[in-house]
């Protein structure tokens, strides 16, 4: 293999499949980045077996050939030198890079790039195209109400269902539950339901600024694997398997109140509250009164820190309903605001202890779900 | 499925202890509290000074007018301490479910622990047994299916006696019995229920929740239920009980000033501490005061928002204490204790299991 690209893209290449570069493996090669020449370009690749990062950079190629090298020694090489044209090879004998750039030159030992692990084909199955912009503000509106524990893997995944001409994402926690609903193009041929590692799509998502192109997800026939397939960048990750909770059901019908909230304020007061509410498991009061005669419905928001004082702040809503009271953990409020491109929200109760329900207005793609926290008003 | 409630009172305590500490005392006439000069009242009189009429809360000039023999002892609040935990110690051998009311009664709730013992009289009079076979004291016990059954019982049967009243027959039971034997029911209601009639609580129980409401108020639905010898108040262990508080004795009685008011604000502050590590809100604020002359009082005071401040609860105390103050008082202990809790309770619901 002798090949030279510009250090300025094989550092970029290195973080994007870095992160798929396991901290701890056993199997050594797994900590390693495969380089390979692939039709006039670099292909770099790293998996920690459930997930694999395929990046492609510019390169002129004199020799083909391939090798996998420690990523962290690697990485922080590259990353390290002048921005200016690297030279890479690979010796005949052995398994051994020499990297020259600028006046430096290093040589490192690899393996053979056969015995690393292989990034599994993806076919048979649905593939679908969507819009980087949709794709990113989906999984950026449900990614944060996936479970972060695995006592239950499936929640650490994102259900994926498409169906018809909608995909549909959905996350929950057991405490929340994010909805987001993309409209296809096409018609899918058939519905395909799996669970995707909430990590692959984070990945997915951190790439998509980059993304012009219409992004394709493939899943494949046998439903264990997805492909994402960006510009230069394709990353497979093996499919959670289980059954995720029936989550249509967990979304209230009904409600008995209604607040129409601007939702800059909302989130503005709610990380005040939020501010004394650290010590007191993260609780925010809701109270939404309704309008009275000549007088807007009021919203407020309150928290208390034990033996250290408290807060209260107010906003007028267009209320609907009657008058409610609910406590939230002012995380699951501001984690869910903070992701809405809207400028109001309505906020639905029913009673301080059932779900309350967010949906951005104007925007009927998404629902979020909030379990309230039990209080002593 | 019906309780099993046990009301277990000690007979004559502080005037027992005494007697048993104080071989001479025995068989005599004994009363415990403080001296006639000093305007006691008797805080304790044994079976022996009663026969005279000499009865608890009694100034002590009158008792030993009515018992010249009498021997007066000041209290011994410590030891008294001593002895009431041995005995609610054998009360946590049969069951953990005890609460205790003060250092000589408690409500044992011994649901199903009657067949370890043979029944529920054995059971009783195991208790009974125990207790005086490791302390020498006497038991007085009352057993039924709730509360107010039990208690009741437990009084009738006094002195040294056992009370069962059967699952079915609470009513019958009760029904002979004067009004103001029911909790709650003091000579003020009393009058008022006499005035409309209701002398014994069967009469109480052939009336209706309604007309008790209009006699009695916001109380009379659950006098009527207590009539009827129905109460379903659980017993509450110690460990849950609803009250939060402390006290401190002076090693010399003081008179109101800086030093009293400064044990107060001391005092405040362990409590609010302890309900804030709790979690705990208080409603209800109570002063308690031992004069000099061992006469105890508490006042109290319930407000409309609970609090677990230091400075309300100080603040309640202070007003309490401001209302009860005469020039001239000296006191040996002062205390707050704080019921009526509300306990934070905080839990994030969940969506799903």
């Amino acid at each position: 293999m002798k090949l030279s690209c510009l250090q300025d893209n094989l550092t970029k290449g290195l973080s994007i499949v870095g992160r798929a570069v396991p901290v701890r493996s056993t199997l050594p090669q797994a900590s390693h980045i495969k380089l390979e020449t692939d039709q006039g370009r670099l292909k770099l690749v790293a998996t920690d077996l459930t997930m694999a990062v395929t990046c492609w950079i510019g390169a002129q190629i004199e020799e083909e050939g391939s090798i996998t090298i420690p990523a962290r020694l690697l990485t922080d090489f590259v990353a390290s030198l002048p921005n200016e044209k690297i030279d890479l090879s690979v010796s005949e004998r052995g398994h051994q890079l020499h990297i020259t750039c600028a006046r430096n030159e290093a040589t490192m030992a690899g393996m053979d790039a056969e015995d690393f692990p292989p990034v599994p084909p993806v076919d048979d199955g649905l593939s679908i195209n969507l819009g980087p912009a949709e794709l990113s503000k989906a999984i950026t509106q449900v990614q944060f109400a996936a479970a972060t524990d695995d006592t239950r893997p499936v929640l650490t995944g994102i259900h994926t269902l498409a169906e018809e001409q909608t995909l549909t994402l959905a996350a929950a926690d057991g405490f929340r539950l994010a909805v987001h609903k993309l409209a296809l193009t096409e018609e899918v041929p058939e519905k395909v339901e799996v669970i995707v590692p909430v990590r692959a799509l984070r990945e997915v998502e951190r790439l998509l600024s980059d993304q012009t192109d219409q992004v394709e997800m493939s899943i494949n026939g046998g439903r264990t694997q997805v492909l994402f397939k960006m510009n230069s960048v394709e990353i497979v990750a093996t499919l959670i398997q289980g059954t995720f909770p029936n989550y249509g059901q967990l979304i209230p019908s009904s409600f008995t109140s209604r607040a129409e909230i601007d939702m800059k304020q909302f989130l503005q007061e709610t990380r005040i509250a939020a501010i004394f509410a650290r010590d007191g498991a993260g609780i925010v009061k809701l109270q939404m009164e309704p309008s009275g005669e000549g007088q807007p419905g009021k919203l407020t928001i309150s928290a208390r820190a034990e033996e250290i004082g408290e807060h209260r702040g107010d906003m007028d809503v267009k209320m609907e309903g009657e008058e409610a009271k609910i406590a939230f953990n002012s995380r699951y409020l501001q984690d869910v605001l903070q992701v809405l491109e809207v400028d109001s929200v309505a906020l639905e109760t029913t009673s301080p202890s059932s779900p309350g329900v967010i949906r951005p207005i104007g925007d009927d793609s998404y629902v979020h779900v909030v379990m309230p926290m039990f209080v002593q008003w | 499925m019906a309780r099993t409630i046990v009301h277990a009172d000690l007979d004559a305590f502080y005037a027992s202890v005494e007697q048993l500490d104080n071989p001479e005392l025995r068989g005599r006439p004994v009363v415990v509290g403080g001296s006639a000069e000093s305007r006691g009242v008797v805080a304790a009189a044994s079976y022996e000074s009663r026969a005279y009429g000499v009865r608890s809360a009694m100034p002590m000039s009158r008792a030993l007018r009515l018992c010249p023999d009498a021997v007066r002892i000041s209290p011994r609040f410590e030891r008294y301490g001593e002895m009431s935990k041995q005995v609610m110690a054998i009360f946590r051998s049969v069951t953990p479910l005890v609460e205790p009311l003060s250092l000589d009664e408690a409500f044992l709730d011994v649901s199903g622990r009657a067949k370890f013992h043979g029944g529920r009289r054995p059971l009783a009079e195991f208790l009974r047994a125990e207790v005086k076979k490791r302390t020498g004291l006497i038991l007085s016990v009352g057993l039924g299916t709730n509360k107010t059954v039990a208690k009741i019982a437990s009084e009738s049967g006094k002195p040294d006696g056992l009370i069962i009243v059967p699952a079915g027959r609470e009513a019958e039971f009760l029904a002979p019995l004067p009004v103001r034997a029911l909790w709650g029911i003091g000579p003020k209601s009393e009058a008022v229920l006499a005035e409309a009639g209701f002398a014994r609580i069967g009469d109480l129980a052939a009336s209706s929740s309604d007309r008790l409401g209009a006699i009695l108020g916001s109380r009379g639905p659950e006098v009527y239920e207590m009539a009827c010898g129905r109460d379903d108040r659980p017993v509450v262990t110690d460990s849950e009980r609803k009250s939060v508080g402390a006290e401190t004795t002076f090693p010399r009685d003081l008179p109101d000033g800086d030093e009293l008011r400064n044990q107060l604000r001391r005092i405040a502050e362990e409590v609010g501490e302890r309900l804030r590590r709790h979690g705990a809100r208080a409603k209800t604020i109570a002063l308690k005061l031992r004069y000099s002359n061992f006469n105890t009082i508490t006042r109290q005071t319930t407000r409309g928002e609970p609090t677990d401040g230091t400075d309300e609860i100080h603040g309640e105390a202070t007003v309490l204490l401001d209302n009860v103050v005469r020039s001239g008082d000296k006191f040996r202990l002062i205390g707050i204790s704080c019921t009526n809790l509300e306990e934070e309770r905080k839990e994030q619901l969940k969506l799903f299991d």
